[in-house]
């Protein structure tokens, strides 16, 4: 087994592998993606599994927008022996207060600028989009044809795939427990199967981006909250795009072989690395989502579980390497979007591991914009 | 919302065997119960299991199945402090320990209703028991391909036969004794299929199946399943000593039914999502919760009894399930020295285990046992506790053998390779089973078929005369002393095994009359000719019924008296009724 490597990304969730295959596709030879337990096993395994380019700053209708026209063509551009599921049904974002509704009328002029097809909608556009929508209590919506979900499983491993083609090598139930510093640059990796010299290093790693971190000596202001999250029995195709309420914290989406994937946001629940889940989570979930969609009422519930936000106090990311010039390069702090974020951040992430000009100007989602109070606010997310 | 959680003092998942009989013991002891069951009737796999219990009398040894559901079900309903909620799913165990169920009315001439519950206790006794395994092979999804224990469901709970010809897979107790329920539904078993060089289950239920005529191929397994719409045949082939497939050696064998019955999984579900410490032991049946003597988990409170705790027999699941019930009684409070009062259950569960039979179990429980290290040492509901292995130490001594008494079989003793790998006992058994020369020609005795180490002894309590001595460990073979038997052939309806026969040379000077047991229908009756079958199902002449002993106890075996040419008496043990002269229609 290889000590060294030219670039080791700790993480195989989207970001990772992402990040792995771009930049062995960019020509680096001797790169090592080190998962601590399988891929996707995290956040990116966890998630409600949608994409969306309707967002509030321009940063992320950017980054979502290149993500969305990656994934359109994702299975031709790895080489994908598979399908990734990608269903562009559309996000149909609902307003149940004027408040909303005039974000909305911001974030659709923002989109329409930079070229994203989101459009306004009454409620009875609305209904015409999902018919068996309530419309009780709605002001209006947001809505883009372009926008959708995937299958996050499949993603992954089509990167991790791509990547391993290319060279890279990927150690899975392998955990990192922290870097190797030698004069304030990175050396190493230390993994519980041994060292790993490397002057370059993702920290990918989700709400446990932190702790690595802190072993470079960093201190990452991101913290771990629990979402709930679960699957319906599989039903007829019933409803294409996704429907979300930040009002209410809700969406709901139906995958391609039927079953409804939905979740609900709780300003109660724990933060750290639980990833466990509650019964009146199920309780919560069926009495929204029965009143906003009623005809989903009497599906059955297979299964719930949870994943790990990994929040900042803007609900963006840090993409930045810290300290400046050291070789710890960070993409973590997603707070709940950093899926459909993945092949843009991949890209991104891999110029600015090899010194190149990344595709997106991201340095306003520098790591110093917390010390400094410059953040920019998400006004968007669930 | 809908509300909170319901409490109770303790909630017992799964109302099979060993739910019941925790049920019964958290119930004596005055705790508010609540077992919750997924099916619509209580008893688990009992309700289908219509052959008679090995085991001792405290298991219910003798007794079928089906009717030892019967009497756990009335002991819980009796009890008051005992609730039942059926047709009841448990979804998930949360970390506040509470219970999700899914619960259905489906009555009818009633709107059909589902709805969640939820259900909370400081105490829970996890008895959600095993399912079936599967085996890979090309066109195993094919219709008419069942699990064993389904087909059991479809011929023994809704009368359903699941085909014409079967061949089964495995020849454990399962694959044996299913085979012969399907026999005795009137289905035909084409052959049962076993990739191990020997028998799993018992010889007993081997011998019974082979003489009605169903081969046993040992090393050997299914290579592919025929069929356009459904099963259509299957091909078997044989297996080297490396387990590996003989190219050459296949056999097609037309059959519209493959059952299998390739051994149990733990329903462990509950236990990993309870945060139980999970151990993978394949002697056990694969994750089982690592959980000592007392039958307590890693998590306090919560118990597990039955297979979900290592899969194994009913009986033994029944005995776990009082030690499980009685030790979440004690974390209640409500039973003071567990010790002493466990103790007989325990004594029961190690003699059980004991045997040849016992084993493979055993290995499994000392593999687990090395994984207790890391439970908390101080648990409550404990007692100093002793190896599973150890011998019963507090089971009535046997009376010291007066010089005539039955001498008990010697432990340890060797199988033959014929009888091990096709069920028919060898020569030299059967030798050994007969009495003295001059003893046989005084008048009737009783042969005992019996050659393996099984924990079982309802062949003792059912002899009146003493020909069959008590059992000093029950895992030995029967002791029978011929001087003391008279043939009355109590033993031949007793028998769990259908093991027992009895012989008189002396019938008369050309015949002789063999009693055995038969549980076929139509029986016979007395004057009708019948076949007469050797230890092969082979057809080796005819006989004529003199009787049919029908017992008024359910509980006994029909005894049909035949008369047998002298000189096949010792190869004759089977009958079939010719559909003619059997007189009942089906």
């Amino acid at each position: 087994m290889k000590t060294t490597a030219d670039a080791v990304i700790i993480g195989g969730g989207i970001t990772g592998c992402a990040t792995a295959f771009e930049l062995a596709r960019n020509g680096m030879k001797n790169v090592v993606l080190l998962e601590k337990e399988y891929l996707a096993s995290g956040a990116t395994g966890r998630c409600g599994a949608g994409v969306r380019q309707q967002f509030g700053t321009r940063i992320n209708c950017l980054m979502s927008k290149a993500s969305v026209e990656l994934f359109e063509n994702l299975n031709d551009y790895l080489g994908f022996d598979g399908d990734i599921e990608f269903n562009q049904g559309g996000y149909l974002l609902l307003a149940h207060s004027e408040a909303t509704m005039a974000q909305f009328a911001k974030n659709v002029a923002l989109e329409n600028s930079l070229g994203i097809p989101a459009r306004l909608c009454t409620p009875e556009e609305a209904k015409e989009i999902v018919p068996h929508l309530n419309t009780e209590g709605l002001v209006g919506a947001s809505f883009c044809a372009e926008d959708g979900h995937l299958n996050p499983f499949k993603v992954t491993q089509a990167y991790a795939e791509a990547a391993q083609r290319l060279g890279v090598e990927v150690r899975k139930f392998t955990e990192a427990t922290g870097l190797i510093m030698e004069g304030g640059r990175v050396a190493g990796v230390r993994t519980a199967a041994g060292d790993l010299a490397t002057p370059l290093v993702l920290n990918a790693t989700g709400s446990h981006a932190p702790l690595i971190a802190k072993t470079a000596g960093v201190d990452l202001p991101i913290i771990g909250e629990r979402h709930q999250i679960l699957v319906t029995e599989p039903v007829a195709p019933l409803q294409k795009p996704m429907v979300i309420s930040f009002q209410y914290g809700v969406y709901c989406q139906q995958t391609p072989h039927g079953s409804f994937i939905m979740g609900v946001g709780d300003p109660h629940e724990p933060k750290g690395f639980d990833q466990g889940h509650s019964w009146d989570f199920l309780h919560r979930v069926a009495e929204k989502i029965a009143w906003l969609l009623p005809p989903l009422a009497g599906i059955r519930i297979v299964r719930q579980w949870s994943g790990i936000y990994d929040l900042t106090e803007d609900n963006q990311p840090v993409l930045d390497e810290a300290p400046a010039g050291c070789g710890h390069f960070i993409a973590a702090g997603f707070s709940g979007h950093g899926f459909m974020l993945g092949p843009t951040v991949g890209r991104i992430m891999a110029a600015k591991m090899l010194g190149q000009t990344p595709p997106i100007d991201v340095s306003a989602l520098n790591l110093g914009r917390f010390a400094r109070r410059e953040l920019v606010l998400e006004p968007s997310v669930v | 919302m809908s509300g909170g959680p319901k409490k109770y003092d303790a909630i017992v998942v799964g109302a099979g065997p060993a739910g019941l009989s925790a049920a019964a013991e958290l119930g004596r002891a005055g705790a508010r119960t609540l077992v919750l069951d997924r099916d619509t009737r209580p008893g688990g796999q009992l309700v289908k299991q219509t052959h008679k219990f090995f085991g001792s009398e405290k298991q219910r040894a003798g007794t079928r199945g089906v009717e030892i559901a019967r009497l756990l079900r009335e002991e819980v309903a009796a009890l008051p402090a005992v609730e039942m909620w059926l047709n009841s799913t448990v979804l998930g165990f949360y970390s506040d320990r509470v219970i999700t169920v899914e619960r259905v009315k489906d009555a009818p001439g009633e709107e059909r209703r589902e709805w969640l519950e939820k259900v909370t206790a400081p105490v829970f006794v996890l008895a959600t028991g095993a399912a079936e395994r599967f085996l890979p092979f090309p066109n195993n999804d094919l219709p008419g391909i069942y699990g064993a224990g389904a087909a059991q469901t479809l011929m023994n709970v809704h009368g359903v036969r699941p085909g014409r010809r079967v061949v089964m897979v495995g020849a454990g107790n399962i694959g044996l004794i299913v085979s012969y329920q399907l026999l005795q539904a009137g289905v035909e078993v084409a052959a049962i299929v076993e990739a191990a060089p020997v028998i799993g289950g018992y010889l007993v239920h081997a011998a019974k199946v082979r003489r009605a005529g169903v081969p046993i191929l040992t090393s050997h397994t299914v290579k592919e399943a025929h069929g356009r719409e459904a099963l259509e045949g299957v091909t078997v082939w044989r297996l080297d000593e490396k387990w590996q497939p003989v190219p050459g050696t296949e056999k097609y064998i037309a059959a519209d039914v493959l059952c299998l019955a390739t051994g149990l999984s733990p329903l462990a579900e509950l236990l990993f999502q309870a945060g139980c410490q999970m151990a993978y032991v394949p002697e056990l049946g694969g994750h089982v919760p690592v959980h000592g003597e007392d039958l307590e988990t890693s998590v306090p409170g919560v118990f597990v009894a039955g297979d979900v705790s290592g899969v194994e027999e009913a009986s033994a699941a029944m005995v776990e399930g009082h030690l499980a019930g009685l030790g979440a009684a004690a974390r209640l409070g409500l039973v003071r020295d567990l010790a002493a009062v466990a103790a007989g259950w325990r004594a029961e569960l190690a003699s059980l285990r004991a045997g040849p039979s016992g084993e493979k179990i055993r290995r499994g429980l000392a593999k687990l046992a090395g994984q207790t290290a890391g439970m908390a040492a101080s648990s409550p509901a404990g007692s100093p506790v002793s190896p599973a292995s150890a011998p019963a130490a507090s089971a009535p001594a046997a009376p010291p053998p007066a010089t005539s008494a039955p001498k008990p079989g010697k432990p340890g003793r060797t199988l033959s390779p014929q009888l091990t790998s096709t069920g028919e006992p060898a020569a030299s058994e059967l030798e050994s089973s007969l009495p003295p020369a001059d003893r046989r020609r005084q008048g009737p005795y009783a042969v005992i078929e019996c050659f393996q180490e099984i924990p079982c002894d309802p062949c003792h309590k059912a002899c009146r005369t003493g020909a069959i001595g008590p059992f000093p460990d029950i895992n030995l073979t029967p002791a029978y002393e011929a001087a003391h038997c008279n043939g009355c052939a109590l033993c031949v309806a007793q028998c769990p095994g259908l093991a027992c026969f009895v012989v008189d040379e002396n019938y008369s000077p050309s015949e002789a009359l063999l009693k055995l047991p038969y549980e076929f229908l139509p029986l016979p009756a007395a004057g009708h000719t019948v076949d007469l079958l050797d230890r092969t199902g082979a057809l080796v002449g005819s006989g004529r019924v003199v009787r049919v002993v029908r017992s008024r106890s359910k509980l006994a075996t029909p005894v049909v008296w035949v008369t047998v040419p002298s000189e096949k008496v010792g190869t004759v043990r089977n009958i079939r009724v010719p559909a003619t002269k059997g007189g009942a229609a089906e």
